[in-house]
């Protein structure tokens, strides 16, 4: 039989690839990266292999599930590429995926992301589990791991989706490199202002008026804005809050009813009364 | 035997009377379009018939199970890899049908050596506004059936298949009576269920010809409510959610139903 668009294999079985094997089964996503420590890890003159991930994102449970929060400045080098960057994405209606690192790859992987959740959801006829969602974007980040060896395409992502079996609740995970998952009991952040901001988060945690588990939104809301604007205040990469181009950071929800987009308004509002 | 070309033809009007045959028994499924959006309806079944297939596309198919789930999966497959590659609102029911599905199929069942595809589907996609609802029905040989759309001009806004010609017929003239596009929830439910009555009565019978008694057809419907289960879903026109497909549950439902 001719081969045509339809790639109809007689031995077909419903329970076969995964997402991002059928793109690749297509030509539509490169193979995954070959890791060859051998060829470009640092040698003799070379200079040494470097992470970057400059930006600053974080995310922690209060007590209406998980805020996500994240910087609008992309750079490249020294430069300032774009300040009104979006690098907290939606996934699906209970998911959304904060990125650190190469934008090109970490979009990239955010779209695959999306497509796999709901490929699943339409061959498999149910939805993928809470688990399989997190492993789908680990195995990305490990398809990615020679890129990132070859000092290219490096992404450490945050995820957190809302879990209704067994116990209904936010879940918060955060990745390495190389794709190993963990999840956050309270918080997590990720990129080059994030030491500051983990300080920030574990003092309010343990000494703060209310542990970070307890607050209401609003108070969330300006603790992420004031943990963004100490990390701009020294990361160059970090864009914080723009005063002057009024650029504030965005900031999701995810709760049991799905995800909530915070406005600019409102974050102005709380940014006005307690950060400025 | 098949070299001389009339052998052919013979062979392949064997395989039409077989697969017709197989796909007589096959209970109806209705795609009628309404203010909201698309309501997908059959009843019974041990099977799902009515699946999701992209953002704004859905599918009912009957036929062989194996067959049906090859060319789900291959829609899903190409519809999925073309939303990923270009965006979403490039994949078009249109294209998906005429220039992937229909000729796969065509082809499968003109090489007699090969086995057909057993199935009889039913595409939907919905649009922005009701007259921008496509509806297609796609046959065993590829052929495609617009339900009376001129290419370029407005649309039936209702769809059905059954496992016989007769009572696909019946169904889609009711319909051609009492459904109107921009009907209600409740009204489009209550057409639904009596589209797929008669359609079901219908393929009961050898020789209707014309349209059962209303009451005939309530009564039908309350047995058949009485001892199966219905299987439905909807293509939402919200546009402010990506994914518009939702499946209903058989007790949501029947809280609509008064007669």
């Amino acid at each position: 039989m001719e081969s045509s668009l339809v790639a109809l294999d007689q031995n077909f079985s419903g329970a076969g690839d995964d997402f991002p094997a059928l793109l690749r089964r297509k030509g539509l996503l490169s193979p995954a990266a070959v890791i060859n420590p051998s060829g470009h890890m640092a040698g003799p003159g070379q200079a040494a292999w470097e992470p970057t991930e400059a930006t600053t994102i974080l995310a922690f449970k209060f007590s209406g599930g998980v805020l996500m929060a994240g910087d609008r400045r992309a750079t490249s080098g020294n430069t300032v590429v774009y300040d009104r960057a979006d690098k907290v994405l939606e996934i699906d209606r209970h998911s959304i995926m904060a990125i650190a690192g190469v934008p090109a790859t970490a979009w990239e992987m955010a779209r695959v992301l999306e497509h796999s959740f709901q490929f699943f959801r339409r061959t498999q006829l149910q939805e993928m589990s809470v688990d399989g969602k997190v492993r789908a974007l680990s195995k990305l980040l490990r398809d990615n791991f020679g890129f990132v060896m070859q000092g290219v395409g490096m992404v450490v992502p945050i995820f957190a989706t809302y879990d209704y079996h067994p116990k209904p609740e936010a879940r918060l995970y955060f990745y390495d490199a190389m794709g190993a998952q963990f999840e956050a009991t309270d918080y997590a952040a990720t990129g080059s202002g994030s030491p500051a901001v983990r300080g920030i988060l574990y003092y309010e945690n343990h000494w703060g008026a209310k542990p970070l588990q307890k607050l209401s939104q609003d108070e969330a809301v300006s603790i992420a804005l004031r943990a963004l604007d100490t990390a701009a205040e020294s990361d160059t990469s970090t864009g914080g809050v723009d005063r002057s181009g009024k650029i504030y950071p965005l900031i999701k929800i995810v709760s049991r009813d799905g995800i909530t987009t915070l406005s600019e308004a409102a974050i102005a509002t709380v940014f006005k009364e307690k950060v400025a | 035997m098949i070299e001389e070309p009339y052998r052919w033809v013979e062979a392949i009007a064997n395989r039409r009377e077989y697969i017709e045959t197989q796909l007589a028994s096959g209970s109806p499924i209705t795609a009628l379009g309404y203010r909201d959006g698309i309501l997908f309806l059959t009843l019974g079944g041990a099977r799902q018939k009515i699946f999701e297939i992209y953002d704004r596309i859905a599918l009912g198919a009957i036929g062989h199970p194996g067959d049906i789930e090859r060319l789900r999966m291959a829609a899903i497959e190409l519809a999925s890899a073309e939303g990923f590659t270009r965006s979403t609102a490039d994949v078009s029911l249109r294209r998906l049908v005429h220039y992937s599905l229909s000729p796969v199929m065509k082809s499968a069942f003109e090489q007699i050596y090969g086995p057909p595809y057993l199935a009889r589907m039913l595409f939907a996609e919905v649009g922005e506004l009701p007259e921008e609802d496509l509806f297609l029905r796609v046959e065993y040989d590829g052929e495609i059936a617009t339900n009376g759309a001129i290419f370029g001009q407005a649309r039936q806004h209702f769809a059905v298949l059954s496992g016989t010609r007769q009572s696909r017929e019946l169904m889609e003239s009711f319909l051609k009576a009492e459904h109107v596009p921009d009907a209600t929830f409740e009204a489009v439910l209550k057409s639904a269920l009596d589209a797929w009555t008669i359609g079901h009565m219908t393929l009961q019978t050898d020789d209707a010809k014309e349209l059962p008694e209303r009451a005939a057809v309530l009564k039908y419907r309350q047995e058949r409510l009485a001892d199966t289960g219905i299987e439905a879903g909807i293509l939402e026109r919200d546009a402010n959610r990506a994914i518009r497909y939702r499946a209903l549950l058989d007790k949501e439902l029947r809280a609509l139903i008064n007669d």
